[in-house]
């Protein structure tokens, strides 16, 4: 009792002391250490909340009712579902708090660290609350507040361009995604003074088919655009990268998630699932998603923007996940559809595990080489040993290689696929196998890609001068990182206690009815129910460890003889430099090949000849470029037309003082007769 | 719905819809033929099968007409022709070769979704090759529309009047001798007036590259 | 107890014929040329060679390098282990199924390749950029194979999808059947690198994958991974011939029915080597991107294959 209902006020009140003291903190370095302190302070008190909730299957609630009151007042209600959302929220925010103490130190000078620490505290909260909220009003407030203190955070780099591209399209982003959800709200509500979540619940059901499917679109689309799913995702690959390094791991591992938690509670648990064309739309949309994510990321050599291109693949596969569930629940095969339910589960705490891991990881990496390119880096392995281990145990997992989280969460959406042969259907089920077939793709897909990224970096010799002088990362960083690795493999090798946890929290969603006999005490398995599939991930990362032991034993008892160094075989070459080192680009070429109606890359050779003789050749300039074609087809006819739109308000402006009085007069004479014309 | 004819009917269906895609796959005239002939074999063996399982002596007639004029008498004149354009690969067709797999294998799921209505309906045991019959149909019609060479798409017109005679075959159990003739001599003589075609363009323009024709605008 | 050590006895029968496969193999293609050849117990002799050779690392490789000979190996050993050669054992068969087969032959690719890439050389970035490409490009099929087999098993487990096929042989022996075989064995033949995607017995830089990766191993090292490679294509054969012509496999302890098991699987096994042979001798290998065309084929058949089974449900 007592813990319960003091961690929640204290979850707050670190969140909101972290962002005021950090405001008036003398120096920078205060300011560090005292917005890590109260992130820190917040995150475990909201781990203990969360924690709380899920063993206890026990609401907490929290009211403040003064808080405009006409809107309802301030609640928070933490159910199992939102206290689940919580936790990822604080696994998250933990490892980046403790990260941003000497990570930050580069910005001293740059940015003002005070405020820096007012809006990363604030965003920490924002997250908090929406995973809390237990009405409209909180859960809108709390949107909008994690949507500007992000943006304020991707902004602390605002002397680069890029950066203020990016923050101009994830503003743009956010807004748009505000505009879409204060409808679907207006439309789920019954009515001005009832709109606690309770409320809306009770309202939903008696909505007429339509007007939820209007509501489901309008979730998907608002939701789905923080979530990032294509074609709403353009900002995340320009918003991720610019960001710093640990708010980047928040914003793709942890904000990201946030979207799809909307739809989970409006879709399914406000509104008790629909009929099988919303999950045909998820599953059609992750999977597309999955697909053009893993593709474009492929193709960069930004490290960052990889790792951010990833985030749309990994939601992707998370809606994948909620599709197969959704139109399972919707033919009434509820025992099959919390498989797809509890693997998208799965798979958002996993990839907010590995992504943060992985952004921290490459985080170091920036930190110490000054570039984000892979083209200028190489051999950092030698020089940052546990930044390498670290990105390569990432890499594992994001790549889903048995035993981590990423194997263990992606082998659920399968069986949460192969369960869709039971539809009775069978033009509905022929979905699932292409589904299947996309999900099979993009996962090879990112295992080659992420050769390529931890290849590149890391492995063979340093390619510039910034590379080969790299140290090791500090030790705050180096902990963080760490965190989140244990997390990781914890989480992989410990499958068969998460998954059952996970059915249990799905108990709480209102429309999944969780067979008890899915649910039994946590076991070495994990199982898909009807014996679908039986995997045990801790019994084969006993069965890897166990062999792969007795190998280097063995070897090492029958081979006697000392190891040689010598060159890399040169196939006669002399020297061994780094420009005979394979290359980024080199390494995704085929790919590229092979998908060049999709890429459609853009090609430019210019040769230089020199003035005295066109025979001569001084200079051949090859230039060939990757651009997402969906953005100058969907993207680039509306900013177009919002810049003619703007110019032609503009004319409106003369600055003639009279002309704006006249303005203001008119507007009152239109305003009284319209009141005169509709009594 | 098992039993030895239901699988005989989808192993021969599946044969013939197997060449269609190798049409798609290779580039060379002569793997064409050859996939033209196995695909008219199979229509001729199935025929034959339906005649077996279905007591219906006439239609042993019809196989043996078939496999006669199919599969040993146009692959015989498709081969004259391609002495003369052999050379001529198909090198960039419209879409390339794994898109148009996928796009194959996106048609074979649009016509079983297409058929379902109707193998509800009929009662036959051939009902299960009805949505393979009708993914040739669309996957001819697709060979069709996005190769360049005009050979390329004889051989797809051809493979089309296959897979209609094929959906004849397994929806009703085939058709009277009559109109199984009537159905080949219009075909023969579209095929012998697309040779007339193939020779006047490669007179005209050198090459047997449909995209030519476009010239002819001006 | 029991079932442990039975499963330890036939991990082990996999890993001490998997040499022996790939040595039936290259001796069955020189006398399909012409040749002699080299008798079919060579490659142990070339293993016991290896093993006691020195090892010589470049200077320029990391730990990766000198760990990634362990993790195929591992690997391979592990997905030996639950793969049922002679017998389907009850309780073990329940660790893995079908899906923890790929992925962890995928976590042997994954370090291979990174060790290609470890060593600096154009050689080994290449050929771990041309090996994660057709891996890549094979998951489809795999996955689509792997539901197929499913669908009528209405299980992933390898003792669950045999014991089905057993019980039910008329469902089990249709087109869907034939076409899931037919793109599953594409798949080994681009997994295991045999032609025509990769030549196995090539040193020509235009024409190497795997043989690209590993060029920079010597000594115990590369036996470890020529070793993992041979189980890699005993593996899949088995899997090949076991789930598809499941008949003869023990679900018992009798020697007899173990005696028989061994001997048909032997057979099996042996036939695919000469199909394999058979196939080598007569094509020739493919350009780099003619297969993606190849892949795309069998994922179409395999696709073909999932509709199949519906069909005739």
């Amino acid at each position: 009792m007592m813990a319960g209902s003091v961690a929640l006020p204290l979850m707050l009140g670190g969140y909101v002391g972290g962002a005021c003291l950090a405001l008036v903190a003398p120096s920078s370095r205060a300011a560090r250490y005292i917005t890590a302190l109260g992130a820190i302070v917040g995150s475990v008190a909201a781990l203990a909340v969360a924690a709380r909730v899920l063993v206890t299957a026990q609401p907490l609630v929290l009211t403040v009712p003064n808080v405009l009151a006409a809107a309802g007042g301030l609640v928070l209600s933490v159910d199992p579902l939102g206290a689940f959302f919580l936790a990822v929220v604080a696994l998250g925010s933990l490892p980046a708090a403790i990260y941003g103490v000497s990570y930050t130190a580069a910005y001293e000078g740059r940015s003002s660290l005070q405020f820096f620490g007012l809006m990363f505290n604030v965003f920490l909260l924002g997250m908090s609350v929406v995973a809390c909220a237990g009405n409209i009003f909180t859960f809108v407030l709390a949107w909008e507040l994690m949507s500007l203190a992000s943006y304020f955070l991707v902004m602390t780099e605002a002397d680069v361009v890029e950066t203020r591209e990016a923050g101009l399209w994830y503003i743009a982003m956010t807004q748009f995604s505000l505009v879409t959800l204060l409808p679907m709200f207006l439309l789920l509500a019954p009515g001005a003074e009832r709109t606690a979540f309770a409320d809306l619940r009770v309202g939903a059901a008696h909505l007429t088919p339509q007007l939820r499917g209007i509501v489901f679109l309008l979730a998907v689309v608002g939701f789905g655009s923080k979530a990032g799913v294509v074609p709403l995702h353009v900002w995340l690959p320009r918003a991720h990268p610019a960001a710093p390094s640990h708010v980047s791991a928040l914003m793709s591992g942890v904000m990201i998630k946030l979207g799809i938690y909307g739809v989970i509670r409006v879709a399914f648990d406000l509104m008790n699932g629909g009929p099988p064309w919303w999950g045909g739309l998820l599953l059609v949309v992750g999977s597309v998603s999955a697909l053009l994510g893993v593709l474009y990321a492929l193709m960069e050599h930004d490290l960052k923007r990889l790792l951010a291109y990833h985030s749309v693949e990994n939601i992707g596969i998370i809606i994948i996940g909620l599709g197969a569930g959704a139109i399972l629940h919707s033919y009434g095969l509820q025992t099959l559809a919390t498989i797809g339910f509890a693997a998208a589960l799965y798979h958002t705490l996993n990839h907010a595990c590995f992504k943060g891991l992985l952004f921290l990881a490459a985080g170091n990496v920036v930190h110490r080489t000054h570039t984000r390119n892979m083209e200028e880096m190489g051999g950092l392995i030698k020089q940052m040993p546990q930044t390498a281990l670290l990105f390569l145990i990432g890499s594992a997992a994001i790549a889903a290689l048995p035993p981590l989280n990423g194997f263990a969460s992606e082998w659920m959406v399968f069986q949460a696929l192969l369960a869709g042969t039971s539809i009775p259907r069978p033009e509905v089920a022929l979905g699932f196998p292409v589904a299947v077939g996309m999900l099979a793709l993009a996962s090879g897909l990112a295992a080659a890609c992420f050769v390529k990224a931890f290849g590149i970096s890391f492995l063979a010799m340093p390619r510039s001068a910034h590379a080969a002088d790299a140290r090791e990362a500090p030790a705050s960083m180096r902990v963080a990182a760490w965190m989140l690795a244990g997390a990781c493999i914890l989480l992989g090798v410990g499958a068969s206690v998460v998954v059952p946890a996970l059915y249990r929290v799905l108990e709480s969603v209102g429309g999944l009815v969780v067979d008890p006999q899915l649910a039994p005490a946590p076991g070495l398995w994990i199982e898909a129910p009807r014996a679908l599939g039986h995997l045990s991930p801790v019994l084969i990362a006993a069965l890897l460890a166990s062999i792969v032991l007795v190998t280097v034993v063995t070897v090492h008892r029958v081979h006697r003889r000392p190891l040689r160094l010598s060159d890399t075989w040169g196939c006669g070459r002399i020297a061994q430099t780094p420009r005979m080192e394979y290359t980024a680009s080199a390494f995704a070429e085929p790919l590229r090949r092979v998908f060049a109606e999709l890429y459609r890359p853009t090609q430019d050779l210019t040769v230089s000849v020199h003035p005295d003789s066109p025979h001569f050749v001084q200079s051949i300039t090859f230039t060939s470029e990757v651009r997402p074609w969906f953005e100058e087809v969907l993207y680039d006819p509306i900013v177009r037309a919002g810049r003619l739109i703007g110019v032609g308000v503009r004319r409106l402006q003369t600055g003639s003082v009279h002309l704006y009085l006249v303005y203001v007069v008119a507007a009152l004479m239109a305003a009284l007769a319209s009141v005169w014309w509709w009594p | 719905m098992d039993g030895l004819f239901s699988q005989l009917v989808v192993l021969g269906a599946s044969g013939m819809l197997m060449t269609a895609l190798i049409v798609l796959w290779r580039r060379g005239v002569p793997a064409y033929i050859t996939a033209y002939r196995w695909q008219s074999w199979l229509l001729g063996g199935l025929t034959a099968c339906v005649a077996y399982f279905g007591r219906d002596p006439a239609l042993y007639f019809v196989a043996a007409a078939l496999i006669l004029l199919k599969g040993v008498a146009i692959p015989f004149l498709l081969r004259a022709v391609e002495r003369r354009f052999g050379a001529q690969r198909e090198v960039r067709p419209y879409v390339n070769t794994e898109t148009s797999l996928l796009a194959a294998g996106i048609l074979v799921l649009f016509a079983y979704a297409l058929a379902r209505p109707w193998m509800a309906v009929t009662m036959l045991p051939t009902r299960a090759g009805l949505p393979l019959a009708m993914a040739l149909l669309f996957v001819s019609l697709f060979i069709i529309v996005s190769r360049k060479k005009a050979i390329t798409q004889l051989v797809g017109f051809l493979m089309l009047e296959n897979a209609i005679a094929l959906l004849a075959v397994v929806g009703t159990y085939g058709v009277p001798l009559l109109v199984e003739f009537a159905v080949f001599l219009d075909a023969l003589m579209g095929f012998l007036v697309m040779q007339i075609f193939i020779y006047q363009i490669h007179e005209t323009f050198d090459t047997i590259d449909v995209e030519q024709l476009t010239r002819l605008k001006h | 107890m029991i079932e442990a050590i039975a499963v330890l006895t036939q991990t082990l029968a996999f890993v001490a014929l998997a040499p022996g496969l790939t040595g039936f193999i290259r001796w069955m293609k020189a006398r399909l040329q012409g040749r002699r050849g080299a008798p079919v117990w060579q490659p142990y002799v070339e293993l016991r060679k290896l093993f006691a050779k020195e090892r010589v690392v470049s200077k320029t490789a990391s730990w990766v390098f000198r760990a990634a000979p362990f993790v195929v190996f591992g690997t391979s050993v592990a997905v030996a282990s639950l793969v049922p050669l002679v017998f389907v054992p009850t309780a073990y068969d329940r660790i893995g199924d079908l899906f923890a087969v790929v992925y962890l032959l995928l976590l042997g690719t994954f370090f291979l390749a990174l060790a290609g890439l470890d060593t600096g050389s154009p050689f080994g970035g290449m050929g771990a950029s041309r090996e994660m490409t057709v891996v890549a490009l094979t998951e489809p099929t795999v996955a689509l194979s792997i539901f197929a087999l499913a669908l009528t098993a209405q299980s992933t487990n390898l003792g669950d999808i045999i014991r089905q096929t057993v019980a039910e042989p008329v469902r089990a022996l249709g087109t869907g059947h034939l076409l899931a075989f037919t793109a599953l064995f594409i798949v080994t033949l681009a997994e295991t690198g045999r032609l025509p995607i990769d030549n196995p017995s090539t040193h020509l830089e235009l024409t190497m994958i795997h043989e690209a990766m590993v060029l920079e191993y010597s000594g115990p090292y590369l036996a470890l991974v020529e070793w993992a490679a041979a189980l890699k294509l005993l593996i899949f054969f088995v899997i090949a011939a076991n789930l598809f012509l499941p008949w003869g496999v023990a679900f018992g302890w009798s020697p007899a029915r173990l005696i028989l098991a061994f001997l048909l699987i032997v057979l099996k096994v042996g036939m695919l080597a000469v199909l394999v042979a058979v196939l080598e001798t007569r094509v020739a290998k493919l350009r780099l991107f003619r297969v993606p065309e190849l892949l795309s084929a069998s994922f179409v058949m395999a696709l073909l294959a999932v509709l199949s089974t519906f069909l005739l449900r």
